[in-house]
């Protein structure tokens, strides 16, 4: 990161940032509109320049296509991509047609976006003439099912009058650090993966200097698999809302960012409404009042990442910061900031309504309330589902009605989750904990059936090509690890040269020990998991070693 | 409570507050391998081959982290070379190779190369990896970038670390470097993925200077060989004083780096400095000395030339007196050059006409800043900077003209301390000021008398540090209380709220520094401005802490050092007054010296018209190019009996000298410098003075033995220990204690320096107010009626004053002419078009110049500067003068200009 450019940004602030000026219409902008562009933020021109080309939607040859097929890991285990490519292609013609990385379709697959709208399932059936017919709304369905007595996240929100009359309740009734207390004792954790406790990053950001801060939310779903925070921007936005409001209050910021894909044209605009409705309460404190800002995103997985984030917003290149500083002492605009998940917001509501002690009975105590699940198109009734933390795995699929066609493994967690053998599953339990003692990982507790059909191979391969694609290019280990884990594994698949167990092993830890962040060190994980479950599998492709190899192996 | 420590490899060490790991290793001199690391860049994290083994017990759970940007805490275990991260270094490393050209042979930057050092101390002894796709495939076909006359970019080499990239940004603040795409297809681009010359690259080659391998260099690095001795100099271009190291081999120089433990200048430096230095053999360099015989030139040895200097001085002494002789000194020689000159001028031949160039750029400066504070000199150092939260800049350039301390004011802004520009041409820096009040050239009196109207009036004034360490106060209040402003608004152009605005945030801040430039001194009301400028700082209590002052950009690198050693017609060495201190001078010189005081250099052209002076000494200084209205200074000249120019090239001035004598440049001489901030550093002798040609300080003890005077011969040590015996404020510096990095002066008998200047009470004793009223110049009056419009001019980045020396090196194919800029309405009202040639005249004389249209000026202003002999920008120029101290007014020149069809 740089600081000045953090710095150059802070002056024009958050309602005129030059990365949405980028992404504005998303058509790629000549040299003399970048060059003024430049003058106009006080940066040099290889800086607006370095910015456009990182992301797919603003340069590139991925850039300013007429459709995009998803290309993400569900889409993809279930096939049936092929055909859509295949009639968009008939209609549009190949070169107009680009990909995506998970349109959070994965209910129901066969995931496209045409005109800056997302479609699934069968909606490719009433593509006409290139384009689908203007009276024509996407078909999709999924389940949203709980087995809580009473849903938190998924409940329904009847009167926003009401639903925000808690806010003047709280700040009236209890002091700040009551408050933060209770988010504490609540034991909520992020929701993103990282499982990081919410109360404690909240003081934090409290406790730290400065007049400025910012509250942020990590909309950038980008694991493949997961559509959870989809369904709540779109089905239940003012629960994120709220929970940012609550943290802007608490910790002293006034601005509220919300970061959504762009893949997510629907959340965008959900969201843009709940924020007029929050708008009309006029809710504020003294001199204390709340505004929203959603930034767009332009198409880049590494933005999850929330020092990437930031800098995306800043309009920097979106390569990940070192740390520290942490995002509460110096995030957004050099300013202390509260990065959270969509979920994690949601929760907060239901949290401070009184339900401290019951939050904090579900789960087995470090991990506590309840967790939304993402399960993909493999289930018999693919959706989103809500359950304590500490519900069975087993418990979450059969509420699915088990599995709709004979799967091998469970990819949970997204790319840089494990990928669980269905003999394992039995041993799992929904929560941070139990999945990490068993070498997997819960993560945004997304869930991907891969089928019977599907060589394991070609999944590490998929695994490390992702990996290649996304990686920021800012660490050696990510940025040169998954291109020679990518090109090892296409050898032993073209059979031009089997693998060195030695050295994907060494390639593995390298990036798992040395990469800068979650996406190259993560990324091990499943790979490791389909070396150690599908050693039977994946054994013809591994080199036979020599004796004193496996020594000094 | 015991000082913190942490265990490095199970030895325990004292740790320091805020330092990384990696850097407590370095402190210990204990390796630790990096790539993408640069001890002067924020940390970054992307190489991770400096990761160790980290445990906050002894036998606790260890974890792998990067050394670089983990902050080292007390009871820290750290393993720099556990196995694990020695072999994670080593595949890191084979990874980066896997992605590289594979014969280090090929390559320019063989045995000079971090990577190839990095690969040996990983010991990585082969690639594992099946041959496959690198980086580089996507590189554009030609891909070694050679468009620029000194960069060079060849990115087959780049291993990604970035270095470059944040080197621009984070050093040199230019952003001129970034890197598209993202993953393993990101590469470095520059702009808008262009070429080096058609970017907006400075120049200044801090990325060459950072970039591990040679992906990013310049002409001069690849010749560079590892067994090249190094010299450490000062540069010779402008008043900041970087430090260079000069690498030499066979009496020829290879290259130049800035040497990262300088304190100057951390290892950054400008094109300039780094790149401008084939002027010093170049083919024009004169190497005997000359004397005009039958009308020509003609080379002479130089005992003749002495000899005839000699008899022609003491005939015009003995015909016309002492004061018939003259001498201009030069701010490009070091201080005991200049001490030996007006030494020459005052002891040997028994005058006080001695001069030199801070006349025509900072003697306001000088005379004012005595006034009000009791010393002519900076009251900071620029390291303040760091500690500073408002930063004014008033008639300065400094991005231009003093590059690396432009870069550190823009670091600083760009991350946000508010600056306020009081400047009539929108510079680089005010493009980021808070506030830009753009004024009318000449009227900085009156805005300057706006802002303490302001202060004074929103009650925003330092009541304590009024009260207790200045004087005159209250008739300056009233006096500053009874302005008009909406008049002194109107007159100068200027927004009054913007004015007001600034006044209150200048005020208002705890810590505000000022700069200025040429832009307040070359005026009719120079010094006044500089008084103006005091006020405010008193006003404010902005003087004698960190962060705060007082700090005139010294044009010319030694410029500071020329005034100190008393060259200047009214005080001498240390700045006695010649009238009042005889006595000491002669004691100390052990001689008699004339108390009379002499010509400043414009006298000196008007005594030489009237045929009063008959003989002129000039050092190094081009008079004819750069001082104003040309015509005159020709006059001047022609009509004296005997001049005597010594020079390195035959510039305008030498060709009209009787006698022109080979002098040496900065690389050739040993001395010291004294920079803007009073450090005296050491100028070191990188090469011999050319065949034929001497220092320009053992011409002048030559010169004074001819006269009949026993100097000895010329050493820097020997000469600077006559100057502090003179010199109260050098009286601790000694050639040997001075150091790498110098020392600023006053420095006490032990050796003790000053970094800031009127701490507990002013050098004067009180500080002192004054008020001036804004007068208008009379130039302006004079003959704007026919020449309504105002040109000012100053340097760019690429030249040094008449260009001399630059436009001797490739500087001159970056920029070849002066350009004149013309705003858009008033090109469009006389129907200008852009690249066109304009004439432009005066009431002295006129020249034709290209016309760029820019809005860096506002209608009625034109700007230029003045590098280039062929249009002779001086032609123009006029006589007006500073009042106080004869500094011409270069900065309002009356025009007119028309289309040339």
């Amino acid at each position: 990161m740089s600081k000045n450019l953090t710095q150059l940004a802070r002056r024009k602030g958050i309602d005129n940032t030059l990365f949405q000026r980028l992404v504005i219409g998303e058509d790629s902008k000549s040299k003399a509109e970048r060059s003024d562009l430049a003058k106009e933020y006080l940066v040099g021109e290889a800086i607006v320049h370095g910015t456009a080309s990182f992301y797919d939607f603003i340069d590139g040859s991925n850039a300013n296509k007429k459709a995009y097929v998803c290309n993400g890991s569900s889409c993809l285990c279930a096939g049936t991509q092929q055909a859509v490519t295949d009639k968009l292609s008939a209609q549009l013609g190949q070169e107009n047609i680009g990909h995506v990385t998970c349109l959070g379709r994965c209910g129901q697959n066969s995931a496209f976006q045409i005109n800056g709208e997302n479609f699934s399932g069968d909606d490719i059936n009433a593509l006409t003439d290139g384009v689908m017919p203007n009276a024509f709304t996407s078909q999709e369905h999924y389940h949203v099912t709980t087995n809580l007595a009473e849903p938190i996240l998924t409940a329904a929100i009847d009167n926003v009058d009401s639903y925000y009359a808690l806010f003047n309740q709280l700040i009236q009734n209890h002091t700040v650090d009551s408050l933060l207390e209770q988010i504490s004792d609540s034991g909520l954790r992020g929701r993103g993966g990282a499982g990081f406790p919410t109360g404690f990053k909240w003081k934090s950001c409290r406790d730290a200097n400065g007049e400025e801060k910012y509250i942020v939310c990590n909309a950038d779903e980008g694991d493949a698999g997961a559509y959870s925070d989809r369904y709540l921007l779109e089905q239940r936005p003012h629960t994120v809302l709220f929970g940012m409001l609550m943290a802007g209050y608490l910790s002293g910021a006034k601005t509220g960012v919300l970061y959504i894909r762009d893949e997510y044209p629907a959340a965008i605009s959900e969201t843009k409404r709940a924020i007029e409705q929050f708008q009309a309460l006029n809710i504020s404190c003294d001199d204390w009042h709340f505004n929203f800002k959603i930034v767009k995103g332009a198409g880049a997985y590494i933005c999850g990442e929330e020092t990437a984030l930031l800098r995306s917003i800043e309009g920097q290149r979106p390569l990940v910061s070192v740390r520290p500083p942490f995002p509460t002492q110096s995030g957004l605009f050099g300013c202390p900031t509260i990065v959270n998940n969509v979920e994690t917001f949601a929760s907060v509501h239901w949290i401070l309504d009184g339900n401290i002690e019951r939050f904090r009975a579900m789960g087995n105590g470090k991990s506590t309330g309840s967790k939304l699940i993402s399960l993909d198109s493999s289930f018999v009734k693919p959706g989103i589902y809500e359950v304590a933390m500490g519900c069975s795995l087993q418990e979450v699929i059969d509420l699915a009605g088990g599995y709709a066609r004979p799967l091998k493994a469970l990819h949970i967690g997204g790319p840089l989750g494990g990928v669980v053998p269905i003999n394992q599953v039995a041993n799992l339990s929904i929560d941070f904990e139990s999945f990490a003692q068993a070498g997997f990982l819960l993560g945004h507790a997304s869930v991907i059936g891969i089928g019977e059909e599907i060589k394991m191979i070609e999944y590490i391969e998929h695994l490390f090509d992702f990996t290649a694609v996304e990686s920021c290019g800012k660490c050696y280990p990510c940025k040169l690890g998954s291109v020679r884990g990518q090109e090892m594994i296409q050898n032993a698949i073209d059979g031009t040269q089997k693998i060195n167990q030695t050295l994907l092993n060494d390639l593995l830890e390298t990036m798992q020990l040395g990469s800068l962040c979650a996406l190259g060190g993560g990324v091990p994980l499943p790979i490791n998991n389909i070396l150690q479950y599908f050693a039977d599998e994946i054994g013809e492709f591994i080199e036979t070693q020599t004796a004193q190899e496996v020594e000094h192996g | 409570m015991a000082n913190a420590t942490a265990f490095l490899n199970g030895v325990a060490h004292e740790i320091r507050a805020g330092e990384s790991i990696l850097e407590f290793s370095r402190r210990l001199e204990q390796y630790i391998p990096t790539l993408c690391d640069d001890p002067r860049l924020d940390a970054y994290g992307s190489c991770r081959v400096c990761s160790v083994d980290v445990a906050l017990t002894a036998d606790g759970p260890r974890k792998v982290m990067a050394s670089c940007h983990t902050p080292i805490s007390d009871g820290m275990h750290i393993y720099s070379d556990s196995p694990r991260v020695e072999k994670l270094r080593r595949n890191i490393v084979e990874l980066v190779l896997s992605d590289h050209p594979s014969d280090c042979n090929d390559c320019d930057a063989n045995l000079n190369c971090e990577l190839q050092d990095v690969a040996i101390a990983t010991g990585v002894r082969e690639i594992r990896f099946a041959k496959g796709k690198k980086s580089a495939d996507a590189l554009p076909a030609v891909s070694i970038d050679q468009s620029h006359p000194y960069m060079r970019m060849d990115l087959t080499k780049c291993i990604d670390c970035n270095r470059c990239i944040r080197a621009c940004d984070e050093i040199q603040g230019e952003q001129v470097l970034s890197a598209s795409g993202r993953g393993f297809a990101s590469r470095i681009i520059k702009g808008q993925d262009v070429s080096f010359a058609d970017s907006d690259c400075v120049s200044c080659g801090a990325c060459a200077q950072t970039c591990p391998t040679g992906a990013i260099s310049d002409v001069f690095r690849a010749d560079l060989t590892k067994d090249a001795d190094v010299v450490r100099t000062v540069c010779s271009y402008c008043g900041v004083g970087c430090n260079l190291n000069v690498s030499v081999q066979d009496g020829k120089i290879l290259s130049i780096e800035a040497p990262e433990d300088a304190e100057v200048n951390a290892g950054h430096t400008c094109l300039k400095g780094r790149y401008a230095w084939r002027f010093y053999n170049h083919p024009d360099r004169l190497d005997t000395p000359l004397v005009r015989i039958d009308g020509e030139l003609q080379p002479v040895s130089w005992p003749y030339a002495f000899d005839y200097i000699a008899k022609r001085m003491q005939s015009i002494k003995a015909e016309h007196g002492a004061n018939a002789l003259a001498g201009i000194s030069s701010a490009r020689c070091t201080n005991e050059e200049n001490y030996l000159l007006q030494k020459m001028m005052r002891v040997v031949l028994g005058t006080n006409n001695i001069d030199c160039c801070a006349r025509v750029c900072h003697s306001p400066t000088a005379y004012g800043m005595q006034k009000s504070f009791g010393t002519g000199a900076a009251t900071n150092s620029i390291e303040d900077l760091k500690h500073t939260e408002f930063i004014m800049l008033i008639g300065a350039n400094p991005t231009s003209a003093h590059p690396v301390t432009g870069a550190k004011i823009k670091q600083k802004v760009m991350k946000g301390t508010p600056l306020l520009v009081i400047d009539p041409v929108k510079t680089e820096l005010a493009r980021y000021a808070d506030w830009h009040i753009q004024l009318r050239p000449g009227t900085n009196v009156a805005v300057l008398n706006m802002m303490a109207y302001y202060i004074i009036s929103e009650g925003l004034v330092d009541s304590h540090f009024i009260e207790s360490r200045t004087e005159a106060y209250q008739e300056y209040h009233d006096a500053i209380m009874a302005l008009d402003i909406d008049y002194l608004a109107t007159l100068s152009g200027v927004d009054k709220n913007l004015v007001k605005d600034a006044a209150i945030a200048y005020a208002k801040s705890h810590a505000a520094m000022s700069f200025h430039g040429l832009g307040v001194t070359e005026h009719s009301q120079g010094s006044r401005a500089i008084m103006c400028i005091a006020d405010l700082t008193m006003l404010t209590g902005n003087v004698g802490r960190e962060g705060v002052g007082m700090n005139p950009l010294r044009g010319q690198n030694n410029v500071q050092g020329a005034a100190d050693m008393g060259c200047q017609p009214h005080q001498g060495a240390g700045y006695f007054p010649v009238d009042e201190y005889q006595q000491y001078y002669q004691e100390h010189y052990n001689a008699n010296v004339p108390s009379d005081i002499g010509y400043k250099i414009p006298e000196m052209f008007n005594a030489a018209l009237a045929g009063e002076l008959k003989a002129l000494w000039i050092m190094g200084e081009d008079v004819v190019q750069t001082d104003p209205n040309q015509d005159h200074v020709v006059a001047s000249l022609s009509n004296l009996d005997l001049l005597v120019v010594q020079e390195i090239f035959l510039s305008e001035t030498a060709k009209m000298a009787d006698v022109v004598l080979p002098g040496s440049s900065f690389l050739e001489k040993s001395g010291t410098f004294t920079n803007g901030e009073r450090r005296v550093q050491k100028v070191n002798a990188v090469v011999n003075p050319k065949e034929g040609c001497k220092t320009d300080g053992q011409i002048v003890v030559e010169m004074m033995n001819a006269l009949g005077y026993p100097q000895a011969d010329y050493s820097a040590d020997t000469m600077l220990e006559e100057i502090s015996q003179v010199v109260p404020f050098f009286a601790g510096i000694t050639w040997q204690n001075l150091g790498e990095n110098g020392l600023q002066w006053p420095v006490n008998e032990q050796g003790q320096d000053t970094k800031i200047l009127h701490i507990d009470s002013f050098k004067r004793g009180l500080g002192k107010f004054h008020f001036y009223e804004f007068e208008e110049s009379v130039e302006v009056e004079k003959n704007s009626e026919h020449y309504p419009y105002i040109l000012t001019t100053s340097r760019n980045l690429e030249h040094y004053n008449c260009g001399t020396m630059t436009r001797r090196t490739s500087n001159g194919d970056i920029v070849s002419e002066d350009i004149l800029l013309i705003n858009t309405d008033d090109a469009k009202a006389k129907n200008i078009q852009d690249n066109s040639k304009v004439r432009l005249f005066s009431a002295r004389g006129e020249i034709e110049l290209t016309a760029q249209i820019s809005n860096k000026v506002k209608p009625g202003v034109l700007f230029t500067t003045f590098h280039f002999p062929e249009l002779m920008i001086n032609r123009v120029t006029g006589d007006v003068t500073d009042k106080e101290t004869l500094c011409p007014e270069y900065k309002v020149v009356s025009v007119e200009f028309e289309g040339v069809s």
